[in-house]
């Protein structure tokens, strides 16, 4: 029979790659900036995703031979309307949120779950279902097509979808609009289905232009969607770290990272208690570093004088911005360096007389590495022998509740290994003041003596922060608490804490059911099926694991870090080529890259332990590709043990796609923060050993 | 036309019900002025959630009925919670135990601090003087912007607290040396018999009572608890029981019986707006708020226009803009309220206390420093006018 869809169908998969690992992406930072900017929002973010995926692939098995049989015409309509729900789904988070939730409101674990979920259903579903449903499609015309050419296409469109929007797409369009430009590919691709298998063009015509209709659309509704329902959108950018909107509301400027107001020009409390509270305490000061800033902060720095002030911002669309609405000002002696500001720390000589830091919360992995053991160290060590270093927690009005107090016991305990004298002070924040000389708690006095007027802390500030308040909060510190050293983030887990007692949940129901769910799935799988799962399980908690530890050292680091990601897609074409020319010794191959999975797992951890800081970026990036490699290796393979049939080949996708879920979930939310980085190898280690035993008691009975 | 056969019928309602998850929350929705998302957030009694036994810090409640099968229905605020034995009150701090309605913050403040009284605010009662503050956990609200969430969305035995009976308040005032016992951060409604016996005994001694609340009580109870009160500040959140109910979880007529039976008992109150931008930040919603202030409570009331600051889960807003307070006090005063204030903005003329007739500055207030020359004893220095308040 004639192979007449074979190369379309190809491109359709590749196209279908390229436009959902964009759609992907932008879809799990929209979540980010719609729902809180936590490590469980994202792992909840991308587990939806995988896990709806591998439900659609199973259910192509199901439903193509009964309801929806293999044709390439069918298989084009679907691709058209795949295009369209990527811009519809974009659009959907944005306007449904504020029907479904208060505005301005955050939202609890429950409702961000099924939000999530029934949102990026309709897309992932779809998208799972594709796949083996795209293998059938030519195997009506070639019944031995092999399914590994699918994996490599689809393989192949990730790779390339990923390095677009990483490098390319995130610099030059907005979101709807990369959207749209990944969507092109696959409008083009479909094509052919049409015009070879229906007689009418007309049909595809109509497709396109409504595709089309919805793309432009999507592109108009842009702004519109993002505008406040009060005030103005005097800014909008989508930088590599987040979305960026200046807000005016009459004279009042507010800049919202990620959906979160963080800076703005009347907000002189906080720019007063963070600035006055430690340089208050020093005698001669020279030269000042922050790390990002809050609104007004330079302006209250100048009234110190000092010689220098260097500003480390991560993203330098941030400070642009920050300058351009007035939100901080340009003094004298005021130096802007864009870079992570760990990484800063590490790469200068220079020494300062104060070092303030200003970040959110620690929430995430990647800002969680400023309020660890070793980074509080590095700050000891560019401090002046009279040098202060102070950072800052969210305040309490009233009473300490129980995991906030247990964060900054965490904090307390970890920092004070560096520094002679240590108090906190209460207030809008809780402002650390760390120093090897004696610290004053009478704020006013000093700076009543350094003839610095201030607003608000000359007339509130003993009537807020009574010596018996101050007294309270530096004596609910709990001696006991585990520090927050990088390699077990135990902050993390407190901050998981006080977002579930903000919104009075736990997360139990959820990992109870998604447990019984997974051990009901387990038990139906094949042994192939379990060492794919196994794998994708690895490779996804490997790829956080790697950029996590990676992180620790070189910073954050946007194109080295995007490079990683693409390795771990990349490295799946090479390893699937390869498991298919190996094939014939199938179970030795599977048997060799799982004794390889782990044997790479305990090789990381041993350099990484030992040699931590003297590794080289290539070596996490080698690493992320040999990974990649024998996961890839692992999937012609195992559907050569198994059977590459119709219904095996839909169950392997969704074997390897429920693992990446599944891998994804437990390293961010529960092995790094409850074990540490050790027991998360371990953790994962344990989970590819059982794979290997499993094969290789399987080989010994056969 | 082709039939639908039961499969496809089956698949077709599920899928029409999967569409419809999100709004699982069973919430309803309304395109009123309050905006989209659920429009009652009201708490909901938590059955079957009350601890076994009754602990130290309880007494029986004082307003309660007992109904069939041993039910009571609360009596103390318009939530008016029936519960069965075992159930947990709206507030958290009442539960029903064998048919008996019983309060569990009773002695147990879990956040007790000396406060400038401006803090509360309170600008026309004993200036410069310090509020021994008392806190229990509860309130019977859900306000989603809740500076003290850690204590009014917890229950009693969730935080940790200090024993401090009411003779032990009031031996703890006068150490501190102050003036007046506030009953304060969260929801003092809630901690009703704690508070009612503290006041007696504080009033006893020649310390001031001050309510500082959101005003959700039954006029009852109000009325027994305005007999020892000296002072209130009461927060009107909004003038939309739309906004009522979807910002905070209440409703708004209840809070304005409180004002008006205050009035009625002569009990010095002051009010307090919290201006939320996109929700309470309408000039005519102002107007209505104020013309309803001068027709049930008169001119006098002291009115302050609070700042918004994002907080709890109302964290994604921007801070309320300096030119909207002021345009706010501006347009209150024009509509004829005599005492406007800014609150949680220094450095500002809605910080001082101006005489409504002459215009002069008689309260100099820099933040908690207060300068009040210009006042004497209850008078205008420069015209005389009497200023109503509690001036020492």
């Amino acid at each position: 029979m004639k192979r007449k869809n074979e190369k379309s169908v190809v491109r359709v998969v590749i196209a279908t790659g390229i436009s959902s690992v964009v759609t992907q992406l932008l879809v799990i930072r929209e979540f980010l900036v719609q729902f809180a900017g936590n490590e469980f929002v994202i792992a909840l973010s991308l587990f939806s995703w995988l896990i709806i995926g591998g439900i659609g692939a199973l259910s192509a098995r199901l439903i193509t031979p009964r309801f929806f049989r293999a044709a390439a015409v069918r298989l084009g309509g679907l691709s058209l309307f795949l295009t369209v729900l990527s811009a519809v789904t974009l659009l959907s988070i944005r306007y449904l949120r504020d029907f479904f939730f208060i505005h301005g409101s955050s939202v609890g674990f429950y409702p961000t779950l099924l939000y999530i979920f029934s949102i990026t259903a309709p897309y992932a579903l779809l998208l799972g279902f594709l796949l083996p449903y795209s293998l059938y499609v030519l195997r009506v015309e070639k019944n031995d097509f092999p399914s590994y050419r699918i994996y490599i296409a689809d393989n192949f469109g990730d790779v390339t979808g990923g390095a677009l929007l990483s490098f390319a797409l995130v610099y030059l369009v907005t979101p709807m609009q990369a959207v749209c430009i990944a969507g092109l590919p696959l409008l083009f691709a479909v094509f052919p289905l049409f015009f070879k298998n229906f007689p009418g063009k007309v049909f595809y015509s109509i497709g396109a232009a409504l595709t089309l209709t919805v793309f432009l659309g999507g592109i108009f509704l842009e702004i519109h969607s993002l505008s406040p329902q009060k005030g103005k959108l005097v800014y909008y950018g989508e930088s590599r770290y987040g979305r960026i909107k200046v807000l005016q509301d009459e004279e009042l400027f507010t800049l919202f990272s990620d959906g979160i107001p963080v800076y703005s020009n009347q907000n002189m409390i906080m720019a007063e208690e963070v600035v006055h509270y430690p340089l208050s305490q020093l005698k001669n000061i020279k030269n000042v570093l922050v790390i990002s800033t809050t609104g007004g902060m330079m302006a209250e720095i100048e009234k110190y004088k000092p010689e220098t002030i260097d500003y480390v911002e991560l993203d330098p669309e941030v400070s642009d911005i920050l300058f351009r609405f007035n939100l901080i000002k340009r003094v004298s002696g005021l130096s802007v360096i864009n870079q992570d500001g760990r990484a800063y720390l590490i790469n200068t000589d220079k020494t300062y007389d104060a070092i303030i830091v200003n970040l959110p919360e620690p929430e995430t992995f990647q800002i969680n590495r400023f309020f660890t053991d070793r980074f509080f160290a590095l700050a000891r060590n560019h401090l002046t022998p009279q040098g202060i270093f102070s950072f800052s927690m969210q305040g309490y009005d009233n009473y300490l509740a129980e995991p906030q107090r247990q964060k900054l016991s965490s904090l307390f305990n970890t920092v004070s290994d560096h520094f002679k004298n240590l108090l906190l002070l209460p207030g809008q924040e809780i402002v650390f003041l760390c120093s090897d000389l004696p610290i004053s708690r009478d704020i006013p006095s000093l700076l009543a003596q350094k003839e610095i007027p201030t607003d608000y802390i000359s007339r509130f500030f003993y009537g807020n922060l009574t010596q018996w308040r101050i007294d309270e909060l530096n004596s609910l510190i709990d001696p006991k608490t585990p520090k927050n050293i990088d390699n077990s983030p135990r902050l993390m887990r407190l901050m998981f804490s006080q977002w579930f007692a903000k919104f009075s949940t736990s997360p139990a129901w959820f990992f109870i059911i998604t447990a019984i769910i997974l051990a009901g799935y387990l038990f139906r799988l094949h042994l192939e099926e379990y060492v794919l799962f196994s794998t994708g399980c690895m490779t996804m908690g490997c790829e956080i694991m790697i950029i996590f530890a990676f992180q620790i050292y070189f910073g954050y680091i946007y194109h080295q870090i995007g490079l990683i990601i693409t390795v771990f897609l990349a490295g799946l074409l090479p390893g699937a080529w390869l498991g298919n020319h190996l094939r014939h010794h199938a179970r030795k191959v599977l048997l060799f890259t799982d004794s390889m999975l782990i044997g790479m797992m305990f090789c990381f951890l041993a350099a990484y332990i030992f040699m931590g800081d003297k590794l080289p970026v290539l070596f996490y990036i080698m690493t992320g590709f040999l990974i990649s490699v024998a996961c890839g290796c692992q999937f012609p393979v195992a559907l050569r043990l198994r059977s590459d049939d119709n219904s095996s080949v839909a169950r392997a996708f969704s074997a390897d796609l429920a693992g990446a879920a599944f891998g994804t979930l437990v390293t961010s939310v529960v092995l790094i923060p409850y074990v540490g980085i050790t027991g998360a190898a371990f953790g994962l280690i344990a989970i590819k050993f059982i794979s290997l035993i499993l094969v290789r008691v399987s080989h010994e009975k056969n | 036309m082709k039939r639908i056969n039961r499969r496809h019928f089956l698949c077709s309602g599920a899928m029409f019900f999967c569409s419809a998850m999100p709004s699982y929350a069973s919430w309803s929705f309304n395109g009123g002025d309050a905006g989209s998302g659920p429009a009652d957030i009201r708490g909901k009694v938590f059955k079957g959630d009350a601890p076994k036994k009754i602990w130290k810090w309880s007494c029986e409640g004082r307003y309660y009925k007992r109904i069939l099968n041993d039910k009571t229905v609360c009596g103390l605020c318009p939530n008016k919670c029936v519960l069965s034995p075992g159930d947990r009150a709206v507030c958290r701090g009442r539960i029903n135990a064998g048919g008996k309605l019983y309060s569990l913050v009773y002695g147990n403040p879990c956040a007790a601090n000396v406060d400038p009284i401006e803090k509360k605010p309170l600008f026309h009662f004993k200036p410069g003087t310090s509020a021994f503050s008392i806190a229990t956990t509860g309130c019977n609200f859900r306000c989603l912007n809740c500076q003290n969430w850690e204590i009014s969305q917890a229950k009693p035995h969730e935080v940790r607290h200090t024993e401090l009976f009411p003779p032990d308040v009031v031996r703890a005032a006068v150490r501190s040396k102050s003036s007046s016992v506030a009953y304060t951060y969260s929801e003092a409604t809630v901690f009703f018999e704690y508070m009612m016996d503290t006041a007696r005994l504080a009033k006893e001694k020649g310390i001031s009572n001050l309510w500082i609340s959101n005003g959700y009580i039954n006029k009852e109870p109000l009325l027994e608890l305005c007999s020892v009160l000296d002072g209130a500040n009461v927060n009107l959140k909004s003038f939309s029981d739309d906004i009522y109910r979807k910002l905070n979880g209440g409703r708004l007529e209840p809070v304005l019986n409180t004002f008006k039976t205050l009035h009625e008992r002569n009990v010095h109150f002051e009010i307090t707006n919290l201006v939320v931008p996109g929700y309470v930040d309408d000039e005519e919603m102002v107007k209505k708020m104020c013309g309803w202030i001068l027709k049930n409570l008169g001119p006098d009331y002291p009115l302050h226009f609070s700042r918004f600051a994002p907080k709890y889960k109302l964290d994604r807003l921007p801070f309320t803009p300096v030119s909207t307070l002021t345009r706010f006090r501006k347009l209150a005063m024009k509509e004829g309220i005599h005492y406007v204030y800014l609150g949680n903005v220094s450095n500002h003329e809605g910080n001082h206390t101006y005489c409504h007739k002459c215009g002069k500055i008689l309260i100099e207030r820099k933040g908690y420093f207060i300068n009040r020359d210009n006042l004497e004893g209850d008078s205008c220095r420069f015209c005389k006018t009497v200023i109503p308040g509690v001036w020492s």
